[in-house]
């Protein structure tokens, strides 16, 4: 007879391919399901849920695990602390699994993936979780603030200290908690194809829930579906799912008729087709990215909106494309970043990055505007964005950049609602905040060339170390 | 010791009732060994002699509890019920869902051909009923309520 499928034992090798090697927990849990599609949906929401959830409280679990373990957490055998998360996970958040069951079922998955010896310790372990969780003494919020949050909401320390520092401790706390909550799904509606009355009316007659986004006009938001290929305004290419801060950033570019676009970093392309809607078939945008299997992506995506004045095209952003000289009326560059304003979305990434890998990153954002910017034509117009939130990769980037280049900050007012504009949207940029905006985590500036300005890129690539202490 | 060719259904030898092992011989301890070694090989908690072309009431079970060998196994007897999914080395890549007792009650011999008596609940009842099946010349698929389903991976490229 074959070995027959153990749910817990593909959540334990779920969670060892996320936390011990470097995979993305999004693709991951991904192609599990995609792999047991066989199986009933109960079990199926039984691995996702038990997946998600004890990446989204790791820290805490792991705080948990100490206060009844002597060995630390990161000393154990991989497989070991894996089991425990996910075993803890169940024990606090899932209130229909019996403690028993949680227990007896750790302890056999630990014998059968070869650790007989260590049955003991996590009967041990568990089972005193399991009698005493709720006497478990958490920091104190008063005496030691920072662990506090950390524990709470399960994010590193050294992220927390940046934003206390920069946004204080308030938001802080908002930004956290909200990485937590449920949010419905922020959709575009295509108004080429449908009417907006139309699209409301198709989501409701099949039972989902639409609510109108403050931010903009076209935006939805919806819950209550299944599954998105399922949704027939989907099917008929009526709406993209898209977060109302990546429509923002096309409305802030805010292309002109006939104007030549540039989206260099561009997959998996929503802000690309977007442009091109904006110009109403008129202009023309290019696509770039640097992967070929994305660019195949986005070229179907745009084969299906039947959009003509768009291309996709394989091009590496750190490259200079002689070709593209000063030819652009507006570049997109929307960069490659830490990602921290989506942590809601992907929980994992709040424990994979660090300041060193955030240095790197900077690095690159760095190099790739310092090529890009050239794109520009004089008078043109380069908008910068990031999904993430913090000054490190935002702010201190437009302050290196208007030091270095020919280029002004220009106001972004007339392009949003009242309720976004403040100091710095006059000033010509806007960082989004998740728990202070309905939006992710999101910044975007809006650059104009100036019109003397004759400089090429700087091959040199002279000051794009980062500030602050980036090892 | 050695691995052994895992005969797939459509093989008529899987379709023949076995005959009963008489005495321990050096080839019939190599023939388990083997067996063990096959079913560990194929990530299997299951084997019996008929499967690798061996006409002899001898099973091999291990659910990850340690292996067990049982010689002429007789049930004695069954009850409960349990539902679920079931599979077989014999027929790679499916499945099925197969209704078996939650608990049985066998009698056995060991690999010195001593007697004993062994009860197993749940997923070891399971693979007792299984294995027991295949010394009377019986596949799982008999059993299977509804189709068989494909449990191969999908190899699909994913987004992003």
């Amino acid at each position: 007879m074959t070995k027959p499928v153990n749910l817990r034992e593909i959540i334990l090798e779920t969670l060892m391919e996320i936390t011990e090697e470097e995979a993305y927990s999004h693709i991951v849990i991904r192609n599990v399901l995609e792999k047991y599609q066989y199986l009933e949906k109960r079990d199926r929401a039984f691995i996702s849920r038990t997946t998600e959830g004890t990446l989204e409280h790791m820290i805490q679990l792991d705080y948990i695990i100490e206060q009844f373990s002597n060995v630390p957490v990161y000393n154990m055998k991989p497989l070991i602390r894996n089991l425990l998360r996910m075993s803890v996970y169940q024990l606090k958040y899932m209130d229909s699994v019996p403690d028993s069951a949680v227990c007896n079922e750790a302890v056999r998955l630990a014998q059968r993936k070869g650790f007989y010896n260590l049955k003991g310790f996590v009967n041990g372990v568990l089972r005193n979780i399991a009698r005493r969780l709720y006497q478990v003494q958490y920091p104190d919020p008063a005496q030691e603030p920072l662990h506090y949050l950390s524990v709470k909401y399960s994010f590193p320390i050294w992220m927390l200290d940046k934003w206390v520092a920069q946004f204080g401790y308030e938001v802080t706390e908002k930004i956290c908690r909200e990485s937590h909550m449920e949010r419905g799904t922020t959709v575009r509606c295509n108004l080429e194809k449908a009417s907006k009355e139309e699209i409301i009316a198709s989501l409701k007659s099949q039972n989902i829930m639409v609510s109108q986004h403050p931010y903009l006009d076209y935006a939805l938001v919806i819950s209550g579906y299944n599954y998105m290929k399922a949704v027939t305004a989907f099917r008929k290419g009526w709406i993209t799912v898209q977060d109302v801060s990546s429509m923002l950033v096309t409305e802030v570019a805010a292309p002109n008729w006939g104007d030549y676009c540039l989206d260099v970093c561009a997959a998996p392309g929503g802000k690309s087709l977007h442009l091109a809607d904006k110009l109403m078939g008129s202009g023309y945008v290019e696509a770039r990215d640097i992967s070929e299997y994305k660019v195949k992506l986005m070229q179907s995506n745009i084969e299906r909106t039947g959009a003509i004045n768009i291309r996709a095209v394989v091009r590496d952003a750190t490259i200079y494309d002689p070709e593209s000289h000063q030819r652009a009326d507006i570049v997109l560059a929307d960069l490659p970043c830490s990602g921290l304003g989506v942590i809601g979305r992907k929980q994992d990434i709040k424990y994979k990055m660090s300041e060193k890998k955030q240095g790197d990153i900077i690095r690159l954002q760095r190099k790739i505007l310092n090529i890009v910017q050239d794109y520009v034509r004089p008078g043109g117009v380069l908008v910068f964005s990031t999904c993430t939130i913090g000054a490190d990769e935002n702010q201190y980037n437009v302050k290196w950049f208007l030091e270095n280049y020919p280029f002004r900050l220009e106001s972004i007012d007339s392009y949003i609602c009242d309720e976004l504009k403040s100091r710095t949207t006059q000033g010509g940029f806007l960082q989004l905040l998740p728990g202070i905006h309905q939006s992710d985590g999101f910044f975007f500036a809006r650059f104009r060339r100036l019109e003397d300005a004759g400089t090429r890129y700087d091959e040199t690539m002279r000051n794009v170390e980062p500030e602050g202490a980036y090892l | 010791m050695a691995l052994r060719q895992i005969r797939i259904m459509g093989d008529t030898i899987l379709e023949k009732v076995c005959r009963p092992v008489k005495e321990m011989t050096p080839r019939t301890k190599e023939l388990i060994g083997d067996m063990l070694e096959t079913m560990y090989d194929a990530n299997g908690v299951g084997l019996a002699a008929p499967q690798v072309g061996i006409l002899k009431r001898i099973v091999v079970i291990d659910i990850g509890e340690g292996p067990l060998v049982l010689i002429n196994p007789e049930i004695l007897e069954t009850s409960g019920e349990q539902t679920g999914q079931e599979g077989c080395l014999s027929l790679p890549g499916q499945a099925g869902i197969v209704t078996r007792p939650n608990h049985v009650k066998i009698r056995a011999y060991n690999e010195d051909m001593e007697q004993f008596e062994l009860e197993g609940e749940e997923l070891l009842a399971r693979a007792i009923c299984h294995e027991c099946d295949h010394l009377d010349g019986i596949m799982y698929v008999r059993h299977v309520e509804g189709d068989l389903f494909d449990v191969e991976a999908e190899e699909e490229e994913s987004e992003e």
